[in-house]
């Protein structure tokens, strides 16, 4: 925070802090030009938020120590807690909270619950159970329902689509376990020698489908036909790079 | 004629000369300083509260040390501090020191550090200032809090620190404070196999996504119950990690069964070390799959 002499239109320099009482601080600005001095006195509440930084005004004439701020800041029992109280009651009465400005002229707008409702419903976000096989266009078997139903429900519109679009490509009209089980495997976009395939198998087994991943891309932003030695060539020079 | 603030603004120069922009800076050296001793550093985290985070992070680092790395735990659930207990650990102190805090040192050379090595038992945490306007400061007060055990700490050379998040989704303070930790390897999440757990945890996923933090992937926390009488296990819930985790495109790390028998050990701050045990045996695996998804690129370079 910096302060501005008006008169002389250059900031104000940090003088001094002062402790004026319990839970207050008074910061001591003065102009460099001419000369005007004034105080900033905190409040209990921009106090605590200036100690809350874990940092001293003017600067520090002995480095931290440790855990400084953890260890001054924990309370042993609950004194000290009503003088904020106290500060409320003189300060802010009910009367100034009840008379807050309500957009004077407008008419009230009705309060219709949560106020995000409207976007959750619009994301489809909501706790509808729209992902139910009924409004789909395939027949789901009665087991296959069940599992879908047993996935969480924010993946499960996700997990839903991915099964469908599978089945459609493969042309089935119903979807049972086998098919749901089908559609975790479907083969990438880009086919893989034989040879690039038993390369992969190098490649631990936790993190062979990553790897996979990782060298179709690479072969994508190559423009490949297929996934071969020299792609993977490339990938483990890649790699060899990161190191 | 009204002064054009702007305009002057433009015209001067600006001075730290209250030192806060300049001991902001040095807080944050002092994080950098002490984490570029830490060779790894992962946060576990779910988003949903009571699904087995402290119980994961202090199995992990068990394995960890059990493979022979040198490990830290921070527990940064200020509030509902845990780890300590289930290491066999309260009632220890920080030692304090001219070069910071030295951490006490639990079962299997693991350093803890826990807002709980400042409390007396039993006794919450609670700050001076005011709590009736505790909304406009507390929140400042506990990062700050945390930045200090992020740099107050002598944690010294560790292989790993696994720093255990509080519970608390999306815009809440878990990625934050995940972000403050320089040069995070990633985030491992927890998540138990009920959809309201699977709900939230997602949402803790999306942001910390969000904010660029890498998450590893995932462990299933009391997925299946083990009857201490025939060791047959059963589902505690309806749900299917797996197929979320395909969803958000994220490694299933490993599953835990609910056992009444570890929570019991860890409650009486006995933590399970038989290596024998089935429940050790999954942890260690899934330290395993960890390093192997941590060291993926160098697997890459030397294996394909």
């Amino acid at each position: 925070m910096k302060f501005v002499c008006m008169k002389c239109e250059t900031y104000m320099n940090f003088e001094k802090v002062e402790k004026p009482g319990e839970g207050s601080l008074g910061v001591f600005f003065g102009c460099p030009s001419c000369g005007a001095r004034f105080t900033m006195v905190t409040n209990p509440g921009e106090t605590q938020m200036v100690s809350s930084l874990g940092v001293q005004l003017g600067g520090r004439a002995a480095p931290a120590e440790a855990f400084e701020m953890t260890r001054g800041g924990l309370r042993a029992d609950g004194a000290g807690q009503a003088d904020m109280a106290n500060y409320l009651t003189e300060h802010y009465s009910d009367t100034q909270a009840s008379t807050a400005p309500t957009g004077e002229g407008e008419p009230e707008k009705k309060s219709g619950g949560c106020p995000f409702s409207a976007v959750v419903a619009q994301m489809g976000l909501g706790s509808s159970t729209e992902t139910r096989a009924d409004t789909s266009e395939f027949e789901w078997t009665a087991d296959a329902l069940d599992r879908l139903e047993k996935t969480p429900s924010f993946v499960r519109p996700m997990i839903k689509g991915g099964i469908e679009a599978y089945a459609r490509k493969q042309g089935f009209k119903k979807i049972n376990l086998q098919v749901m089980d089908d559609s975790k495997n479907v083969p990438a976009g880009i086919p893989w020698s034989p040879a690039a395939e038993k390369r992969l198998e190098n490649i631990p087994d936790f993190i062979r489908p990553m790897a996979r991943k990782e060298i179709e891309r690479i072969a994508q932003e190559r423009g490949a036909a297929q996934i071969t030695e020299a792609i993977m060539e490339e990938a483990k020079t890649k790699f060899v790079n990161f190191m | 004629m009204p002064q054009d603030l702007k305009g002057i603004l433009g015209r001067l120069k600006y001075t730290d000369d209250a030192h806060v922009v300049e001991q902001i800076t040095e807080h944050m050296k002092a994080v950098k300083s002490r984490m570029a001793r830490v060779r790894r550093k992962l946060v576990v985290m779910s988003g949903k509260g009571g699904v087995g985070k402290s119980m994961t992070t202090v199995n992990l680092a068990l394995a960890f040390a059990r493979q022979g790395d040198r490990v830290g735990v921070l527990d940064v659930d200020l509030n509902g501090p845990c780890v300590p207990k289930m290491l066999g650990m309260r009632g220890q102190r920080f030692e304090m020191t001219p070069e910071g805090a030295m951490p006490p040192i639990g079962p299997l050379g693991i350093k803890v550090g826990s807002m709980d090595f400042f409390l007396n038992e039993s006794a919450p945490v609670q700050w001076k200032g005011p709590m009736d306007l505790s909304p406009v400061w507390l929140g400042l007060t506990e990062m700050n809090v945390i930045r200090e055990f992020i740099a107050d700490i002598v944690w010294g050379e560790l292989d790993y620190l696994l720093t255990d998040l509080p519970p608390g989704a999306a815009a809440d303070k878990p990625p934050v404070i995940a972000g403050f930790i320089p040069e995070l390897d990633g985030a491992i999440m927890v998540t138990t196999p009920s959809e309201m757990a699977s709900d939230v945890v997602q949402k803790s996923i999306a942001y910390a996504r969000d904010l660029g933090i890498k998450v590893l992937g995932m462990v299933e926390n009391m997925s299946r119950y083990r009857c201490p009488h025939c060791g047959i296990e059963s589902d505690l819930f309806e749900g299917d990690t797996e197929m979320m985790c395909q969803a958000l495109d994220l490694p299933l790390l490993g599953r835990i069964p609910f056992d009444p028998a570890l929570a019991r050990s860890f409650d009486k701050g006995l933590p399970l070390l038989d290596v024998d045990s089935s429940i050790v045996k999954r942890y260690d695996e899934i330290v395993t799959r960890v390093k192997s998804l941590l060291d993926y690129k160098k697997i890459m370079a030397r294996q394909l």
